[in-house]
């Protein structure tokens, strides 16, 4: 019963990670390269909760805010930096995007300030399941993370927009010569790269504490699910996400607190080194 | 009615491809264009349909200049070409490639999605009932929802006239439709070729199967070394000395 606890707290955990590493593996997908400045928007997405929740004190909203607010800060750096060096090498574009998570950050930090705040919620008594406690919060949390990904799933799966975004992400040339207007198709990655992102920053803030390096310490186990996962693939991220939150919070009573990011990263090392291309990833590169 | 190329020229790096090709075929003409490796066929059909530009030369569609044209322009103005090797969204299944083919107007941004999303979704039953008409007509009922990447290499090659016929086409481009296809399928495109011809679509064809494309074709260009070499009524022009000895090697 322990254990299944701890798989459940994992769980939670794990969608933050989904969530950051479906955002990574999205632009992956389509700009072909590893967007650093992912973490920063998370935190973005956490401050503007952070500002709205106490004016509503509804959970709902303050993530619906700070969705908002992220998709347009990612579409922002989309059309300021990134647009404007497509076709670089993967390098120039990685960096440019460490760069804009710096700049990201340092208007947290200003407008902020550098000490940890939180969102005050109000206590509630966790749900009892067969022994398991559920919290409430957590519930809510999961939920809206659950919302968010099945919004991208069918945005990608359901709709024509969706369809040619995975176009564009098989067959770049041919999506071209089929008249697919690449324009519009990575305007709409943006902001649902940016939409996902700041989900995450909400659950992350509400889970641990609001500061501006928050999403930057987020960075590593988001790009290490995402290519656990098989870079590219959305479902894989998702996965990838959840297994990291589940080993983690799971060898804690084993290896302790300190050590168990360690051990997840362990545990990814050994799987992409017998499945290089990651969970549910395609062969990369040979194109 | 017609479709006409005239003096294409293209040079690459001062080495000519192309030498003054000239082609006029109807619109609902099916025309065979033949010739040994490397005689240009392929680069003519990518200047003709828009992927590169030639040195000079003009094409010309119904009447109208195609000039300057991008692919896709040239494909929404009805005339689309296929690949030598198939390309396909390999992870895209046989349906979503033929409606990723032809794209929608509204459903191609996000903000569309929240502002009419009627209009998409009548776009979308268009678009698919389209798709389905095509995987009908192509016989490709059985694998519409897989992934397209799991094809074999004759239905790729279906699937690529399939994502052609998406656009509404009047005259399709072939390059090299019978290639790595078996003899039944070969037969089968054969005759879906032949029925799409009978409703005036034009096809203009690269092949190297000789049998099979004479059997198709009522005119027959033939070119070596970046020019024509010789044209006319298929029997005739293979009895060509000058087409012997290029294209047959002077044997048979």
């Amino acid at each position: 019963m322990y254990f299944a606890q701890l798989a459940v707290n994992g769980l939670v955990q794990g969608l933050v990670i989904s969530l950051a590493a479906m955002s990574i593996t999205l632009v992956f997908g389509i700009v072909r390269f590893p967007n650093a400045a992912t973490g920063d928007v998370m935190t973005v997405g956490a401050f503007s909760g952070l500002v709205v929740y106490p004016m509503t004190g509804s959970l709902l909203a303050s993530g619906i805010f700070a969705v908002i607010v992220t998709a347009a800060v990612a579409l922002i750096s989309h059309l300021l930096v990134f647009r404007r060096l497509a076709g670089r090498s993967v390098v120039a574009l990685l960096v440019a995007s460490i760069g804009v998570g710096f700049v990201l950050r340092s208007i947290m930090g200003l407008v902020f300030g550098h000490q940890p705040m939180v969102f005050s919620m109000p206590l509630s008594r966790p749900y009892r399941i067969g022994g398991l406690a559920i919290n409430p919060l957590d519930l809510q949390l999961a939920l809206l993370a659950a919302v968010m990904l099945a919004l991208a799933f069918a945005v990608l799966h359901l709709t024509p927009i969706g369809r040619q975004m995975r176009a564009v992400a098989d067959n770049p040339s041919l999506a071209r010569v089929s008249g697919i207007r690449s324009g519009r198709v990575l305007a709409a990655l943006w902001v649902l790269a940016g939409a996902i992102a700041g989900a995450g920053g909400v659950m992350l803030g509400v889970k641990t504490v609001v500061n501006p390096e928050m999403g930057w310490d987020m960075l590593m186990p988001a790009f290490a699910a995402a290519i656990f996962g098989g870079i590219g693939s959305p479902a894989g991220a998702l996965l990838a996400g959840l297994i990291l939150g589940v080993v983690q919070e799971m060898s804690t009573p084993f290896v302790g607190f300190t050590y168990k990011i360690a051990l997840s990263f362990a545990i990814m090392l050994v799987v992409l080194l017998r499945r290089p291309t990651g969970l549910l990833g395609r062969i990369e590169g040979v194109r | 009615m017609t479709f006409e190329a005239v003096d294409i020229c293209k040079a690459f790096d001062g080495f000519e491809v192309l030498r003054n090709v000239s082609i006029s075929m109807p619109l609902d003409g099916l025309v065979g264009l033949i010739g040994p490796n490397g005689a240009g066929k392929s680069t003519l059909f990518s200047v003709i349909s828009g992927f590169m530009p030639p040195s000079s030369g003009h094409v010309t569609f119904d009447g109208m200049s195609m000039d300057g044209m991008s692919a896709s322009a040239r494909a929404r103005q009805g005339m689309v070409r296929t690949f030598q090797v198939p390309k396909e969204f390999s992870h895209l299944t046989v349906r979503e490639n033929l409606m990723a083919a032809a794209p929608g107007q509204a459903g191609e941004s996000l903000s569309g999605l929240f502002l009419r999303p009627g209009l998409i979704r009548q776009q979308e039953k268009a678009l698919k009932a389209r798709a389905d008409e095509v995987i009908a007509f192509l016989r490709l009922d059985r694998v519409a929802d897989s992934s397209a990447g799991l094809l074999s290499g004759g239905q790729k090659k279906l699937l690529e006239l399939g994502r052609a016929l998406m656009v509404e086409p009047r005259l399709i481009l072939l390059d090299e439709p019978f290639a790595g296809v078996n003899p039944v399928l070969i037969a089968e495109i054969m005759e879906r070729i032949r029925e799409l011809n009978g409703r005036g679509i034009g096809f203009f064809i690269i092949e190297h199967d000789l049998e099979a494309l004479t059997r198709l074709v009522s005119h027959l260009y033939v070119m070596d070394q970046g020019a024509i070499l010789a044209e006319g009524e298929p029997a005739a022009v293979l009895a060509e000395k000058a087409v012997r000895d290029a294209y047959l090697g002077g044997e048979a």
